[in-house]
């Protein structure tokens, strides 16, 4: 019984050995480089990319819950991307806009 | 014959049209084959999900200017992939989707450009003769 559904899922025409399985799935990778980059110092975050990468979070997942069949999949994998996007934005604009009181507080 | 018009690479639609001989009838069939009303067309989800992905493209060709040591070689790498995996998916998928695999197209090309210039500013596409004294 098992076997058979888990054939059943191995031979799915969007299950594993097809694009419209792993295409989707890699999407997760943009959000995990994007939290291993929050390691990196604000300095180096690029502006443009890292608003594109919040803009087709939210762009997508509101599509996801649009079409039809409800795609949750996409919807959560846009979701973490919107989600890391706008923290690495913030952390961008915090320190280039917010630190400039302390920094000009050190110099003096 | 109804059922495919031009994004579906006929390269003559008009010739194609059951209403050749009514000018009236092919007006409508023209208009309502027409790029607005495109099942992949502005008014649907599958325009803005590749205009979307333009702002990666966009992004790279802004990071263009910037020096190696800013680029993030995670992202440009995972990018790579990432539009390489959807390039096929656009193929595969129905309705086809040429503008994704365009909107993929351009970002392949944009982000693989980017990992070299990052891989260079790392070292890592050095030639042979530079590696072969600390080798022996």
């Amino acid at each position: 019984m098992a076997t058979s559904k888990l054939q059943a899922l191995w031979n799915h025409p969007a299950g594993p050995k097809t694009i419209h399985f792993w295409a989707p799935t890699f999407k997760w990778g943009i959000s995990i480089a994007n939290i291993a980059d929050f390691a990196k110092p604000p300095e180096k975050l690029s502006y443009p990319q890292q608003f594109a990468v919040t803009a087709t979070g939210i762009i997508w997942s509101r599509y996801s819950m649009v079409i039809t069949p409800k795609n949750w999949n996409l919807l959560s994998v846009n979701l973490a991307m919107a989600g890391t996007g706008l923290y690495q934005l913030s952390r961008k604009i915090r320190h280039d806009y917010f630190n400039e009181e302390e920094t000009a507080a050190l110099k003096e | 014959h109804l059922d495919q018009a031009w994004w579906d690479g006929i390269s003559d639609p008009i010739s194609y049209s059951p209403y050749s001989s009514d000018p009236l009838l092919l007006q409508f069939h023209l208009q309502q084959t027409a790029i607005l009303n495109s099942p992949v067309g502005p008014k649907t989800t599958h325009f803005w999900g590749p205009v979307s992905n333009l702002g990666f493209f966009i992004a790279g060709v802004a990071d263009m200017k910037k020096p190696p040591e800013m680029l993030s070689g995670n992202m440009t790498g995972v990018l790579c992939v990432y539009s390489a995996l959807f390039m096929r998916f656009a193929w595969m998928v129905r309705p086809r989707n040429h503008m994704l695999l365009a909107s993929h197209a351009l970002n392949e090309s944009v982000q693989l450009y980017q990992l070299s210039r990052w891989a260079k500013g790392k070292g890592y596409l050095q030639p042979k003769e530079d590696k072969a004294p600390s080798s022996t």
